[in-house]
């Protein structure tokens, strides 16, 4: 982007380098020549195509701070964060409200796949002091049809989602909720697998699924 | 990354500290999710397994040595070394052969011909001593000397995990189709000096065996070490050949493996009690008392460890083990009708105390201590020892309901625990392994402890029991 919007007063056209990282720890950043899921996503990272709050006044500016910080003064990221909540399609601050249904032209949060009331952070933000603790982000989905059989691949690009999105001392839980789905054990152990995401992940054909569900996203 | 370490000071019987402090990673960070790092049985070399590829690192200059590439078309998950094959020697013996299993279906024989490379090698066993900077240009070279010398087909979907046998003549794969092959070494079996010249190069496996009795994803293999109790008293009667495979599952079971007299390989036990899937097992490597069966670990997404034991056979079958003791391979011949009752009994005889909260990704048995370490998605190290021989219980056993019922139930305490071991990431691996660098005060003897985590970093902890 060039030089002269780096002072434009619109925040949701600041540049990607001007955002200023909500990644916990400087010394945590891991950037390398192969990211992980980038090349699925986004060629930046999360902060940049997806930051999470468009509002300025909730970010400080890290730049100066030591690499053992603690953003103290940082909102730590909460349910509303991750569902997106005051959907607007035009913006792009919502992790998962936005992700398309892999079938028909809507989003996950338009047909309530994705609920805000079924997204459940533990310890919950105001317990967090230590920027570093692990956070469990659990995301209950409500498949639309009994046996969806798009379930796991719903449950996929959420989890996709939230790993490319959230820092990495976030561990995230996709499961159906509960009755919701006809092999709801099944579907949730797969999507806890580490290793059978990662595979699937290589796989081209599950993977511009994946891509084109989050394409609404950026 | 400053790692949290607690030391833990143990009760009695034996009232032992341990500090865990971490060493500087093997250098460079591969800076993306590396799967697991094992160590070469003899020299002071590990491989890690990252991405599509594998890096090789000296355990002396703690930095890079060579690298397999271009061999895969996706993630290599897991990989093996081959051990010394009998009495090697000459180029046999300065030969590298390392195997890799990959989520592409196959699994990759890899050799590197140290023939003519005798400088390097000497160069990585010699305990350097730190002046070798300037062969950092040379290691960019070594990345086309690893060989891929032969393609292993016939799994369906990923490859998860790549085992050895001890003696090397077999190798196990297994798979998220739910199989476990096992293959047999029958090239160039005998290198005989003379010959090696033409024949060294020779690379033929045969696949003896495809167990499909899992229900799930096979996650690992192991294979029992050759321990003096393998064959002791107490193994079973003789009524199979020596080596014996573990396989871990999704399936939430773990299965024994042998071959019987008729060479076909049988599940000759199946381990219920995890209540999820089973990320591994381990056999134990140092020798027990009276030359008992080895025992085996199991870890999974329960976050439980379990240790299970042969049960010692009835004494009229011990009898007849014994009678066949003089036969070198697997006694007599025994009709299909009875090999129902050739079934080993296998018992969990202890649950570790709770440590991990979240998947236990990988634990590692010590050979020289005994001591076991786990990691997990939690980003915990922890390490634990075995209590003297007794027959108090461990109160995390009781809740667990298969709590051990036998007084050779021994007790475990954890030692000491590493938070954050790998920062936020998840930790997916760790082995002990040898010492070689300049700061140990036992080269070759002194063990560390080596994880390997999402963050793509290898990290060597120093551990230090009082």
């Amino acid at each position: 982007m060039a030089k002269s919007d780096l002072d434009n007063a619109n925040p949701t056209v600041l540049s990607v380098s001007q955002l200023p990282s909500r990644n916990l720890a400087k010394g945590h950043v891991r950037k390398g020549p192969d990211s992980k899921y980038d090349h699925i996503l986004f060629p930046k990272q999360w902060w940049a195509g997806s930051s999470l709050n468009t509002d300025p006044s909730v970010w400080t500016s890290d730049e100066d701070e030591d690499d053992d910080l603690t953003l103290a003064t940082e909102e730590p990221i909460d349910e509303q964060e991750i569902y997106g909540e005051n959907y607007d399609p035009s913006s792009c601050t919502y992790l998962l409200s936005t992700i398309s249904d892999p079938e028909h032209p809507v989003t996950l949060g338009q047909i309530a796949v994705v609920r805000l009331d079924d997204i459940h952070l533990s310890p919950s933000p105001a317990e967090r002091l230590d920027p570093n603790t692990l956070t469990n982000v659990e995301v209950d989905l409500t498949p639309t049809v009994n046996h969806c059989s798009l379930a796991t691949v719903i449950g996929l690009a959420v989890r996709v989602r939230l790993e490319n999105a959230l820092p990495p001392n976030y561990r995230i839980i996709v499961r159906m909720k509960d009755g919701s789905h006809a092999q709801d054990d099944q579907v949730n152990k797969q999507l806890g697998d580490k290793e059978r995401v990662a595979a699937a992940l290589e796989n081209d054909t599950l993977k511009g699924i994946i891509e084109k569900m989050l394409e609404t996203c950026v | 990354m400053a790692a949290e370490t607690t030391t833990a000071i143990l009760a009695a019987p034996s009232a032992t500290t341990a500090e865990i402090t971490p060493l500087p990673a093997f250098s460079p960070d591969l800076y993306q999710r590396a799967w697991a790092s094992i160590p070469h049985p003899s020299l002071p070399l590990i491989a890690t397994c990252h991405a599509h590829s594998v890096t090789v690192f000296s355990l002396s200059t703690l930095s890079k040595h060579s690298v397999l590439t271009g061999g895969h078309t996706r993630s290599v998950r897991s990989a093996a070394w081959q051990p010394p094959r009998g009495k090697v020697s000459g180029k046999e013996a300065k030969r590298l052969r390392l195997v890799t299993g990959s989520f592409d279906t196959t699994a990759g024989v890899w050799t590197w011909d140290q023939g003519r490379r005798e400088e390097r090698l000497e160069r990585e066993i010699r305990l350097q001593s730190g002046e070798d900077n300037k062969e950092a240009e040379e290691e960019e070279e070594a990345e086309d000397e690893w060989e891929l010398t032969l393609v292993l087909e016939g799994h369906e979907n990923e490859v998860k995990s790549v085992n050895y046998s001890p003696s090397g003549q077999y190798l196990a794969t297994c798979s998220r189709d739910k199989s476990v092959w096992i293959w047999e070494d029958v090239g160039n079996p005998n290198p005989s000096s003379e010959e090696e010249e033409e024949e060294e190069d020779e690379d033929e496996w045969e696949t003896v065996a495809v167990l499909q009795e899992h229900d799930g994803d096979v996650k690992a293999v192991a294979w029992c070490p050759d321990v003096p109790g393998r064959k002791g008293k107490y193994a079973p009667p003789r009524r199979y050949g020596d080596d014996v495979l573990a396989s871990a599952s999704y399936d939430n079971t773990v299965r024994l493996w042998r071959e019987d007299g008729d060479g076909e390989w049988v599940c000759v036990a199946v381990l219920e009690g995890h209540e999820g899937t089973v990320w591994g097992v381990a056999w134990e490597g140092r020798p027990r008392e009276n030359d008992k069966f080895p025992r085996l670990l199991s870890w999974g997404a329960d976050e439980v460890i379990r240790v299970w034991s042969l049960k010692e056979p009835e004494e009229e079958e011990h009898g007849e083990g014994a009678a066949g003791g003089g036969n070198n391979t697997w006694g007599f011949g025994v009709p299909n009708t009875m090999r129902r009752s050739l079934k080993e009994e296998w018992e969990c005889t202890a649950v570790l105390p709770k440590v991990h909260k979240g998947d236990i990704y990988s634990v590692a048995w010590s050979t020289e201590t005994g001591l076991l370490a786990s990691v997990g998605s939690d980003g915990v190290l922890a390490l634990y020892q075995e209590t003297a021989n007794t027959t108090e219980k461990n109160e995390e056993n009781e809740t667990n309901g298969e709590a051990p019922t036998t007084t050779s139930a021994g007790g475990w305490k954890v030692l000491t625990t590493v938070k954050g071991a790998h920062g936020p990431y998840e930790i997916n691996h760790i082995t002990w392994c040898k010492r070689y660098d300049a700061g140990s005060e036992r080269k070759g003897e002194e063990e560390m402890l080596v994880t390997t985590g999402d963050d793509g970093v290898v990290r060597p902890w120093q551990v230090r029991i009082q």
